[in-house]
């Protein structure tokens, strides 16, 4: 709630000092006035008609985001760890959850060169730093989309066909060359100035790419990249969890015809209980489809917005917290993913029993195939 | 003395026992695989003795379950479960529901040498269940097998959706197979093919006849070959494969599985204007399918006379698509490769793979040993009917079984 307030009063705030011939005190500065001539460049002019924020602000995105980065730290360097050096969940699919955490962990590395550019509130290393900043975020900002998207084709695969249809270790990898494959675009044709550039935005201490140039090679970029990881990815998510859950209904249909067949009144679980599972399927479908919208919809509206819309709303705090949204969600990642694999639970009670971790160990010659004994592994 | 003691020793009826982890209950079972004679199936058929002053009210069900499980435990993700339990019949045993019970004869005689406590129970497969199948997993495949099962459990319980205690209940885990008809038909199934090439003139003719329609589990399966080479390529060599095809029908989806092959150079090139003809053997056996993935068998992996699943056979009136469960079915495939350029010349021939009814294979080999008979017989139900009591030989049942009660 207030960091609502303070977007929409340092806004016109901005404007009104301006009008009125108000003279700023030394405490009340325009964004940029830290910025030598030499790397004016690095600042767009629109962010100059801003007041320069508060050190309260640069202080306490700051602490924000060194907890971001601890619990990114932790939770994603687990899975890596966990998962590569655990036999029994080396496998495909688990892959593609390792290629996320990596991911994770390259946006983690952007977080101490923010915590410290917060600090002299300025970009550190100037165009050298805000290359490697922008680099880190679009490499990792891409590569979760559409690993995303990956996650959601094998698990298409894997339960559309349970028998036959899962993905094999070459073509998990295959899969995940791809992803990287996919994000090299976008990062290096701006890296290399020859389509788009770099540069600061918001509190002038974070870099992305740019998309305030009033220029129609920018505003291209602009359309392609939002296409390129935001539209394709989250339709390829959309289309895999929903011809899943297509697949789920139709062997529970099958299975209800079978048993209809055989005469047999009670299922064990009833109606009801089937139902429930594709409901089940479906909450974490749609979760996972949620935070992906939490995660790209606020970056990718600032951008449409910078590049084809009403610039006026894009104030610098507007503009600094649709990165906060990707960066949480890349240490949420983990927990949706590995921490509701109930294996990983295991083996990790197993490894860290400090963490507290009570997860009951399977038995594998009980019946536990009943319906009615569903754990929580979702996700 | 000794050939009549022998002979008692054999007629005595084997029963199949399994107490409850407390030791208060036990269930005993006549068989462990009952036949599905398309017509009927094999009721279950089994005593349960409790002990002295143990119910005190509460009563003891008996239920039959069938799990078909139709993925691997390790690929479910996102919480689902690929596998799913019917339950087929659930009755309350103890007390005894219904005043006066139709008996089996393996059920009256335990019943006299169980004494009071002793009670009967009787369920019947609902028409059309699928058979039993385990699918083999695979070197890396951990958690339990793919396919068909079904367990009887017997649990002690207040009411009927009382679920029971660990310590007082306990599974049975039965198998429900198919047997072939008595008589293996005389038709000779074939298949007669044709390949014509682009841009030459003339054609590959293949022919397959099997000499046999059912095949018995551990048979030679005869293939005759014949190859007439009309065209003007050459054949390089020929391929014959056992073709397992497997249906699930939980999932609507099916595979093929090479159980045996054999390819040979004989008679090749089989050159333009030629042709060749020869009979090939083939066994399919579960034994030369060890740690394959995929296999079908009849039963549990630990069994040690596990063999290949046998062809699931429909009653009449019914079509294939009217199976359930996972439909087994088997064809031997002639490959004629002509070359990199030529291509194959492929064919399929069907036919059947079960184990033979009780009383076939002595028809047919009138020679077999007499004990076999009596004892491939035990279960028709004349022959004990006025036996002593004591030729009855309990087994464990927990032993061969790998499925423990939970």
């Amino acid at each position: 709630m207030l960091l609502r307030n303070q977007t929409f009063v340092s806004g016109p705030l901005a404007f009104i000092g301006e009008e009125a011939g108000y003279v700023p005190s030394m405490r009340e500065r325009f964004l940029g006035w830290n910025v030598p001539p030499e790397y004016s460049d690095l600042v767009h002019p629109h962010w100059r008609g801003f007041m320069a924020p508060g050190k309260y602000w640069h202080i306490g995105l700051a602490l924000i985001y060194s907890m971001l980065l601890a619990m990114s730290c932790v939770g994603n360097c687990c899975v890596i760890w966990i998962f590569s050096t655990s036999k029994s969940l080396r496998t495909a699919s688990n892959m593609f959850i390792v290629s996320l955490a990596i991911f994770d962990i390259i946006m983690a590395l952007e977080i101490p060169m923010f915590i410290v550019s917060s600090f002299v509130e300025r970009m550190i290393g100037w165009e050298i730093g805000c290359d490697i900043y922008a680099v880190l975020g679009s490499v990792s900002g891409m590569g979760q989309a559409i690993t995303n998207a990956a996650i959601a084709f094998d698990r298409y695969r894997t339960i559309s066909c349970p028998i036959d249809g899962r993905l094999n270790s070459k073509q998990a990898a295959v899969i995940i060359a791809i992803t990287w494959f996919w994000v090299t675009p976008f990062t290096v044709l701006p890296l290399l100035k020859v389509w788009g550039r770099f540069t600061t935005e918001g509190f002038l201490t974070t870099c992305s790419f740019d998309f305030l140039t009033d220029d129609q090679d920018t505003k291209v970029f602009v359309m392609c990249i939002f296409i390129w990881s935001y539209v394709i990815p989250l339709t390829f998510i959309v289309y895999f969890y929903s011809q899943l859950l297509k697949s789920i209904r139709n062997h529970e249909k099958m299975l209800r015809e079978q048993a209809k067949k055989m005469n047999v009144k009670s299922l064990v679980s009833n109606q009801d209980k089937e139902r429930s599972v594709e409901l089940r399927i479906a909450k974490v479908a749609f979760t996972i489809f949620f935070l992906f919208l939490l995660a790209w919809t606020p970056y990718a509206t600032v951008a449409i917005i910078g590049a084809f819309g009403n610039r006026e709303v894009l104030t610098p705090v507007a503009t600094m917290l649709p990165a906060l949204f990707a960066k949480s969600v890349s240490c949420i990642d983990p927990w949706i993913y590995a921490i509701n694999h109930p294996r990983y639970r295991q083996e990790l009670q197993k490894r860290c029993k400090w963490m507290g971790i009570h997860e009951p160990e399977t038995i594998h010659d009980s019946a536990s195939a009943q319906t009615e004994k569903i754990k929580s592994d979702e996700a | 003395m000794f050939p009549l003691l022998f002979l008692a020793f054999v007629v005595a009826i084997k029963v199949f026992k399994k107490t409850t982890p407390n030791g208060k209950v036990t269930v005993y079972l006549g068989k462990r695989d009952f036949i599905d004679h398309l017509d009927s199936i094999d009721p279950i058929d089994g005593i349960i003795v409790v002990e002295n002053d143990y119910l005190q009210g509460r009563k003891v069900y008996g239920q039959v379950t069938t799990t078909f499980r139709y993925g691997r435990e390790e690929d479910e993700v996102m919480g689902v479960k690929f596998s799913k339990e019917l339950v087929l019949c659930r009755e309350q045993i103890v007390p005894i529901k219904k005043e006066k019970q139709d008996m089996t004869p393996v059920q009256e005689r335990l019943l006299k040498r169980l004494g009071a406590n002793a009670y009967p129970f009787l369920f019947q497969f609902p028409q059309s269940s699928p058979s039993s199948v385990t699918l083999q997993p695979g070197d890396d495949d951990q958690g339990k097998p793919l396919g068909v099962e079904y367990t009887v459990r017997i649990y002690v319980g207040e009411h009927e959706e009382d679920k029971g205690h660990k310590r007082s209940s306990v599974a049975l885990a039965i198998k429900k197979l198919q047997y072939a008809p008595p008589t293996r038909g005389r038709k000779l199934p074939s298949s007669l093919v044709s390949k014509g090439f682009t841009f030459s003139q003339g054609k590959l003719n293949l022919e397959v006849t099997l000499d046999r329609e059912i095949y018995y589990h551990g048979e030679k399966v005869a293939a005759n070959v014949i190859v007439t080479n009309n065209s003007r390529k050459a054949v390089k060599n020929i391929k014959l494969f056992v073709v397992q095809h497997c249906e699930v029908t939980m999932v609507n989806t099916q595979f093929s599985r090479h159980v045996a092959s054999l390819e040979t150079r004989e008679g090749c090139p089989i050159t333009p204007g030629a042709s060749f003809t020869k009979q090939f053997y083939l066994v399919p056996l579960a034994s030369s399918n060890k740690d394959r993935r995929g296999i079908a068998l009849d039963g549990h992996l630990k069994d040690d006379d596990v063999n290949l699943a046998s062809s699931t056979l429909v009653a009449d009136g019914k079509t294939p698509s009217d199976a359930m469960g996972i439909v087994i079915s088997y064809s031997i495939r002639v490959k004629l490769n002509c070359g990199t350029l030529g291509g194959e010349l492929v064919t399929d021939v069907p036919f059947k793979l079960m184990h033979p009814a009780p009383g076939a294979v002595e028809k047919e080999k009138a020679t077999l040993k007499k004990n076999k008979s009596i004892e491939r017989a035990r279960y028709e139900n004349s022959c004990y009917s006025n036996d002593d009591d004591d030729n009855i030989v309990f087994e464990d049942f927990a032993r061969l079984r790998l499925n423990e009660p939970e």
